[in-house]
Formats: C-alpha cells, sequence, structure tokens
C-alpha cells in the first residue's frame, strides 16, 4: 500500500480489473481471435495459393468455396491470406496511433499554460481537415507504399479524436483527491502522469485505441481501393478494388464482391463491440 | 442577433489559419516525398524537349530551388486562385476542372449529413427518451453495425442489388446521359435518381455518431434539475421532450455536425468512385491513376476549404441557436 493511500476521497475506480467482459465484449474478443487464428493458419487454412490461377469467373462450387476472380484466384484463399493485411496495418497502426494519442492527451490535459493550449489548438485545426483527403495526397506522392507506410501515414493522422478524449478525462482526473495527495508526497509530475493518472484511465485509453483499430482497418481498405496500396499484397480492400475496376458488379459475381466486405465489417464490429463493451463498464463503474 | 466582434474575429481566424495550414502541408508534403514535378510534366506531355521543360520549370516557379522563395510564389498564385495546370487535362487549369466538379460533391455530402443529422437526431431522442426501449436497442445496434462496413463496400453492393439485379436506380453518374431537352423538373427528378444510392450509402454509414451523440447529450439533460421542475409542474411529456430537453440537447450535438463533416467528405471521396458520381472523388481517383499531381493537390485544398467554409457557416449559425456563445 502506497503511503498516502489514507488520503483518498474515494478508491480510485479500476474498471477494468472490476469483473469480466460483459457479453458483448467477449463476442467482440472471440471474432477478433477468430480473424487472428485465420491469418496466422492462413497456410493451412486456405486450400491454394492467393495467386495460383484457375478458370476464371466461376462461382462458388465445391473445389472453389467463393469462385475465382476474373484471374481465376481462389477468392476463399485470397479472403484467408487477406486476413493478414488488416490485421498487421489496422492493429500496428492503431497502436502507433493510441500511443501518441495517450500521449499527448495525458500531457495536455495534465500540463496547464500556453504549451498545451497551443498544442489542442493545432489538433482542433487538424480535426477540420479532412484525414483521408491528407492520406491520399501523401500516399500518392509516396514513390511506392507499401504496409509499412500504409502504417506510419494511417498512424500518424489518426490519433486526434483520441487525444481530445484522453484530455478531458485527464483534465477532471486531475482535480481528484488522489491526484493532490500524490503531489503533497512530493511525486513529480511525469510520476504522477503516467503512475497515478495513467492506471485511472485506462478503460477511456482501451476503448479509444480499439476505435482507433477500427478506423484504422477501415483506412486501410479504403486507401487499397483507391490504390493506395501495394496491389501485389493480397488484402481484403486490394481485392475490392480489383472486383471495382474489373466490373464484377457487371459480371454479378457477388461471391467476389460480398465475402471480403463481410470480413472487413465484422472484423471492425469485433473492435467495436469491445470498446463498446469497456467503455459501458468504465461509465457504470463511475455511476455507481 | 448580433455577433459580437471578438467572437466573428476568433472564428474567421481559425478558419483562416487552418486554409493555411492546410496550403502549407500542399505545398510541403509533395517536396517531402521527393521528386520533380516539371520533369514529371514534361516527360508525361511527350514533349520532353529540354526547352518544354525549362519552359514549365518557369511556368510553375521551379527554377528557383529556394523553397522559400517557391512558397511565396505558390501563395501568391493561390490567393489568385490559380491551382496550376493539370497534367492529365494540359493545359487546363486545375482550377476549372475542380470547380466543375465541386458541386457535385458539396450536393452529396450536404444532402447526406442534413439527412443522417436528422434521422439520428431522432433516433437519439427517443432512444433516450425511452432508454433501453425498442428503439433505443435496435437504432444503437444497427448504427454502430452500419459503422463498422467500409463505405465503398457498401456503395458497391448498393449498386450492386438495387442498380444491377432490381434496376431500380441508375449505376451511377449524376445525370442522366442525353440532358438535352429535359424540361427542367425531368432534369431534376433525373439528378434525384442519381443521387439517392450515393447519399443512401453516406447517410447508413454516418448516422452512427450522430445517434450516439444526441442519445448521450439527451441522458445527461434528462438528468438535469430543470427537467424534474419542469416535470412536477405537469408539463405534457411532449413539450417536455422537445421543448424542454430536446432543445438542450441539440447544442451541443451541433458541434459535432461540424466535426464529422470532415468524415463524410472522406468518405464521399470513396463513394463517387463506386458511382462514377463527377465530384472531386472521383476527380482526385482519376488523378492518382494517371499521377496527375497538381489535381491531386489542387483537389485535396479544394475539399479542405470547402469544409473549412462550412464549419465557419456552423461557427456563425450556432450563436443565432444558442446566444450564449457571443456572450463569453
Amino acid at each position: 500500500m502506497r503511503p498516502w493511500a489514507h488520503m483518498r476521497e474515494e478508491p480510485p475506480p479500476t474498471g477494468l480489473g472490476r469483473g469480466w467482459l460483459g457479453g458483448k465484449g467477449w463476442a467482440g474478443v472471440g471474432i477478433i481471435a477468430a480473424f487472428t487464428l485465420m491469418a496466422v493458419f492462413a497456410h493451412g487454412l486456405a486450400h491454394y495459393s492467393p495467386t495460383a490461377t484457375f478458370a476464371a469467373w466461376q462461382p462458388p462450387s465445391t473445389a472453389h468455396w467463393l469462385g475465382t476472380d476474373d484471374y481465376g484466384q481462389d477468392v476463399f484463399s485470397q479472403v484467408v491470406y487477406g486476413s493478414r493485411a488488416s490485421l498487421v496495418v489496422g492493429g500496428l497502426a492503431g497502436l502507433l496511433s493510441g500511443v501518441i494519442g495517450t500521449a499527448v492527451g495525458l500531457v495536455a490535459g495534465y500540463v496547464r499554460g500556453i504549451g498545451s493550449e497551443i498544442l489542442m489548438r493545432f489538433v482542433d485545426l487538424m480535426l477540420v481537415i479532412p484525414a483521408l483527403a491528407l492520406m491520399i495526397i501523401i500516399g500518392a506522392f509516396l514513390p511506392s507504399v507499401g504496409q509499412g507506410a500504409q502504417i506510419l501515414i494511417i498512424g500518424a493522422l489518426s490519433w486526434l479524436w483520441m487525444a481530445r478524449s484522453i484530455r478531458s478525462q485527464v483534465m477532471s482526473e486531475r482535480e481528484r483527491g488522489y491526484v493532490a495527495a500524490a503531489r503533497i508526497v512530493g511525486l513529480s509530475d511525469g510520476e504522477i502522469m503516467l503512475r497515478e493518472v495513467l492506471p485511472n484511465v485506462v478503460p477511456i485509453v482501451i476503448a479509444n485505441l480499439v476505435m482507433v483499430i477500427t478506423a484504422a482497418i477501415l483506412v486501410q481498405a479504403s486507401l487499397n481501393f483507391l490504390g493506395i496500396g501495394n496491389p501485389a499484397t493480397v488484402s481484403w480492400g486490394s481485392m475490392l478494388s480489383l472486383a471495382f475496376t474489373d466490373d464484377a458488379i457487371l459480371q454479378g459475381a457477388w461471391w467476389w464482391i460480398v465475402p471480403p466486405g463481410i470480413c472487413i465489417a465484422l472484423f471492425a464490429y469485433g473492435f467495436v463491440l469491445l470498446g463498446n463493451d469497456v467503455l459501458d463498464r468504465y461509465a457504470r463503474g463511475r455511476e455507481g | 442577433m448580433r455577433y459580437s466582434a471578438r467572437y466573428l474575429a476568433k472564428r474567421v481566424g481559425f478558419a483562416l489559419l487552418t486554409i493555411y495550414l492546410a496550403a502549407t502541408a500542399d505545398f510541403l508534403l509533395p517536396r517531402l516525398m521527393g521528386g520533380n514535378p516539371a520533369q514529371a510534366l514534361a516527360s508525361s506531355t511527350g514533349l520532353a524537349s529540354p526547352a518544354t521543360v525549362a519552359a514549365i520549370t518557369k511556368q510553375f516557379g521551379l527554377s528557383n530551388p529556394n523553397w522559400g522563395y517557391q512558397y511565396g510564389l505558390y501563395l501568391w498564385q493561390l490567393v489568385h486562385g490559380n491551382l496550376g495546370i493539370s497534367y492529365e487535362y494540359y493545359p487546363s487549369p486545375v482550377s476549372t476542372i475542380l470547380l466543375r466538379a465541386l458541386p457535385y460533391t458539396v450536393a452529396l455530402v450536404l444532402s447526406a449529413t442534413v439527412i443522417s443529422f436528422a434521422v439520428g437526431w431522432t433516433l437519439g431522442m427517443i432512444g433516450a427518451w425511452r432508454r433501453g426501449g425498442w428503439v433505443d436497442q435496435v437504432g444503437v445496434s444497427i448504427a454502430f453495425g452500419f459503422y463498422a462496413v467500409p463505405y465503398f463496400w457498401l456503395a458497391m453492393m448498393l449498386v450492386f442489388v438495387f442498380a444491377f439485379l432490381l434496376g431500380w436506380f441508375p449505376m451511377g453518374h449524376a445525370l442522366p446521359s442525353s440532358i438535352t431537352g429535359l424540361t427542367p423538373w425531368q432534369w431534376i427528378a433525373g439528378a434525384v435518381r442519381h443521387g439517392i444510392l450515393p447519399v443512401t450509402s453516406l447517410v447508413l454509414t454516418s448516422t452512427a455518431g450522430h445517434l450516439l451523440l444526441m442519445r448521450n447529450n439527451m441522458l445527461t439533460v434528462l438528468s438535469d434539475d430543470y427537467m424534474q421542475l419542469a416535470r412536477a409542474k405537469g408539463l405534457k411529456p411532449f413539450s417536455l421532450m422537445f421543448r424542454y430537453a430536446a432543445r438542450a440537447a441539440m447544442l451541443p450535438s451541433f458541434t459535432g455536425l461540424m466535426l464529422s463533416l470532415g468524415n463524410v467528405v472522406g468518405g464521399a471521396v470513396v463513394t463517387e468512385i463506386v458511382f462514377s458520381y463527377p465530384g472531386i472523388g472521383l476527380a482526385t481517383y482519376n488523378a492518382i491513376l494517371s499521377h496527375d499531381y497538381p489535381m491531386i493537390q489542387g483537389a485535396f485544398l479544394m475539399l479542405a476549404v470547402a469544409v473549412v467554409a462550412a464549419n465557419l457557416l456552423a461557427d456563425l449559425i450556432y450563436p443565432l441557436l444558442d446566444p450564449r456563445v457571443t456572450l463569453q
């Protein structure tokens, strides 16, 4: 027990430590886990290599569960391997954004002064500029955009909302008794931020992180759809991009259009479910 | 209603600063990513004689390698509405092409925003009023379901089902292929028919945010003391909900409307491509495919300016809804 524990007005809420996730949260975890397994064991799950070619435009059959595209590539194998791109880019870009957003939100919320004021004004300015359009011009001017570049571009531009949300929570935390107590005991601002305030906003951080990952998955798919990505890397977005440019709609090739979209939506929805559950529990913990 | 000078100056200043920031990013990013625009243009026009390169270099103000000089020239050109010359449609100015595309994007974004806002508000209001009721539960889960769906995929599915399979709506474009000889009413009907699917795809994916914001604001307002008082006075539920709760809850979500614009614009960019809708998004997509760099830069700046202008407009409307803002 820390020496100033008795000075607390109230026990600090530990939203996460209290109880398990609810049904929705676990459903989200299940979806994310299923796609992660799919990405890891893609080699065993897929029947063929994602780039092996067969007869083109085949509807689903026992040989090709989800048919083939206009190159004759097996759609099911492509969907399975495509999960890797969403997992890696969505996850890492989300994490990068999460780290930046948490750091900015923590500092701008805890430290008062002209510096953090300017920082938040800058965030407000950036929020107005359409992020996707900004990503497009960066991506379009890069000589080539691989997964690493996608992670950096998405990660560097997706933390703005998160920073605002964490900042406002930190601003109310810093007025709480335990922060005053920590200050009296003589902890430095850096220590208070990292060891006292941060643990108390963890649920908000996680809920935001999950939302940022959702957004990163969707944005990555959009960038691939726009041709800002490596077309040689199989991803759900690049599959849809190809399906669109090669007129899958006019060919009635629903088996090529529906599965990648469902996968993106379901994968993103898994994170939404998890994030909502964490936030709900946190809010309920605060009320009660 | 009169605006206080301070409020006005602050909002206009913020708008100008944002545009300046966007313009500077537009100038810096391509240069940081490398590449010589004049050489690219000269080689892509197929007239790559040294004299052409020199002429184009001069025309684009690249003869002086000093970035400061180029930056000054760039800003000077911008102030005069010059966004450069398109590579693809050389020698048409980028601004001419984009200004022709802008009304389509504005129409799309504006109607989608108004509709999704109205739907989101209504569902959020009812949901909060009967918290946990069926409208609340169904509304929230459907809204989140659509939130996770990629814009362009939803757009493709709408085209597939309602245009390709059922044939209810056209597959793409903004207007009927032959618009000569149409009466104004037929023209409008054609534009609406072409707009329904793109707008629907944007509305479906952007309603969730408004719904949740309104719902949360309503819940906060409903627990306020004055609601208790209004209830004690025996006001009818209808007037409680609309004249008291909804009115107060709407104000903060109006700010949400402004901030969501950037997202809707991003969605519109992708949606336009699916529907071959001739707005800024389609122009950007074609520019990416043909490496038309001035067009990409110009499109970004035009979108940024449009969003900033819409924000400023909303900022100027806000005090009319809530007079307290300008009194601060």
